[in-house]
């Protein structure tokens, strides 16, 4: 575990080395995200001009569900988006053999090797409008439902890693990901609404099969709800079984690798 | 450049947008059922609970119809913003050799982005006659020849607009190592301004007022609502002219940025 964390640590460095080249990108993806942050929250606050609330919630909810929305982008941006974006290339190009030779995990490696420093920031901008969205909230919230809150958003942001990574992993057969991957990032869009505005056979999906109703809904009700041990245990269940299925195909993966010919 | 070269170029673009079709049909019916999937999921939910038959002057039945316009007039408009465009030329030094043949580059980039429209197009069509039988003409009771023809003419300037708008963009690329942050953040505003995540109409009036005097309502909003014959011939006018402007203003400063950045360019990339 040790050997894992100054691997990680080493990545850090790096990274930061990395993005202080380019500081001008850094800038610009500071403001980038800080738009999305504010179109998001904008687009919210004009909808309830029009109706109490959206899925069950009214507006303090959904800026805190919107806060946890930042956060999970923030940190899928920081932590692994470039990685998914650059997993088809090391397939493609036969670059992964670099990594299956090292003595550790390749999955380890291949997900968390390019750490996002210029998004770093962003990741601190998301948790201070998320700390500012619980403070306003007019009722009084718990220590436990927050930690309970935080700990499902983390968990939340592991289904995504799951999910995202899914949807890259067939590029080991098809060797072009880039119309999964489309998909992937169509079908994400579900994560941005409160869950509860879904209704019959796609909430179902939403909440099972594509589980994206569970990377910052499913979080945001455990805060607002009663049952919150019941959430959990789903999210647990569903966390469980899309990260088995990764590991799954990504070991079949393996071994149809045949480096820079796949 | 001659018209004649300018249409070979659109017809290449075309042509090469097309040959991938698979992938193309997969992202497109999947891209729009999901986005339109949301919409109207949402929109269900804010009838259900503020109780309302109408919304700032939508019916359900004419908000969906709004949205599918806008949306299809949103991948139109902004075509194919991130691919083949100038900040590439210029990082991979590619632009060298525009610059020995006889015709501007602007020009040429301008004709290869309206050629690879034509997928647009077809899923504008496609998936238009779609809806249209699907929903038994709900909500399109407003639509007529005037209307359309005021739609088309809001499209081309949309078009162009929108183009000009990430031009400038791109040309930031002679001096920044990366303009991809800037064309995405030009997305989330127009997203919003522009009127295709809620219709302007949902907007307060204090900043609906201001809005119009903005380039974004020409972008969605304006084809989108001409089109569903929401906007009077003499407020499209009106809402034309602005556009316009904001396209000589675009346009000057797509000039400046472009001669700037040509005295900075080694012609080896990054």
């Amino acid at each position: 575990m040790s050997r894992y964390l100054v691997l990680y640590a080493y990545f850090l460095r790096f990274s930061f080395s990395k993005a202080m080249e380019f500081r001008v990108d850094f800038f610009f993806r500071v403001g980038m995200d800080a738009l999305f942050y504010a179109t998001h929250l904008a687009f919210f606050w004009v909808i309830y001009q029009h109706t109490p609330s959206v899925g069950g919630w009214n507006l303090d909810q959904t800026l805190v569900f919107a806060a946890g929305i930042f956060v999970a982008d923030a940190l899928h941006m920081t932590f692994l988006s470039n990685n998914m974006w650059l997993f088809p290339f090391l397939v493609n190009k036969g670059d992964l053999d670099y990594y299956l030779v090292r003595p550790v995990s390749t999955l380890f490696f291949v997900s968390l090797r390019e750490f996002a420093a210029n998004s770093f920031l962003n990741l601190l901008l998301a948790v201070a409008i998320l700390l500012w969205a619980l403070g306003r909230y007019p009722e009084a919230l718990g220590a436990g439902q927050v930690t309970l809150y935080i700990c499902l958003v983390m968990l939340g942001s592991f289904i995504n890693y799951t999910i995202s990574f899914l949807f890259v992993v067939p590029v080991f057969w098809l060797h072009n990901a880039a119309g999964l991957r489309d998909t992937y990032f169509g079908l994400s869009r579900f994560s941005g609404r409160p869950d509860g505005i879904y209704k019959g056979w796609v909430r179902r999906i939403l909440t099972s099969i594509l589980p994206f109703a569970l990377i910052t809904s499913f979080p945001t009700r455990a805060l607002f709800q009663a049952d919150g041990l019941s959430i959990a245990v789903h999210m647990l269940i569903v966390a469980a079984v899309t990260f088995g299925l990764l590991l799954f195909l990504w070991h079949r993966g393996l071994r149809s690798y045949a480096s820079a010919s796949s | 450049m001659t018209a004649r070269l300018f249409f070979q170029v659109v017809s290449m673009e075309a042509r090469r947008r097309m040959s991938y079709r698979v992938d193309f049909w997969i992202n497109a019916i999947a891209g729009f059922a999901a986005e339109f999937a949301i919409v109207w999921f949402l929109w269900k939910a804010m009838f259900a609970e503020s109780g309302a038959t109408v919304i700032a002057g939508f019916t359900f039945e004419q908000v969906l119809v709004y949205y599918v316009v806008a949306i299809l007039v949103a991948k139109i408009v902004r075509g194919t913003e991130f691919d083949g465009q100038a900040s590439e030329d210029i990082y991979q030094g590619g632009l060298n050799r525009y610059l020995v043949v006889p015709a501007p580059y602007f020009a040429f980039k301008y004709a290869q982005a309206v050629g690879a429209l034509l997928p647009a197009f077809v899923q504008a069509m496609v998936f238009g006659a779609g809806w249209w039988l699907v929903s038994d003409g709900a909500g399109m009771e407003h639509i007529t020849l005037g209307g359309v023809l005021m739609a088309i003419g809001a499209l081309a300037l949309a078009n162009f607009l929108y183009f000009m708008m990430a031009y400038s963009l791109h040309c930031v690329a002679f001096w920044a190592d990366n303009v991809w942050s800037l064309l995405v953040a030009l997305r989330f505003v127009t997203s919003l301004l522009g009127g295709l995540m809620v219709p302007l109409a949902l907007f307060p009036d204090g900043l609906r007022r201001p809005n119009e005097f903005l380039p974004f309502r020409n972008l969605f909003a304006l084809p989108a609502e001409a089109l569903l014959g929401r906007v009077a011939f003499a407020a499209w006018c009106e809402a034309m002219l602005v556009g316009v402007i904001w396209l000589g203003v675009a346009t000057v400063a797509a000039r400046i940025v472009w001669r700037r950045g040509n005295l900075q360019y080694s012609g080896v990339g990054i």
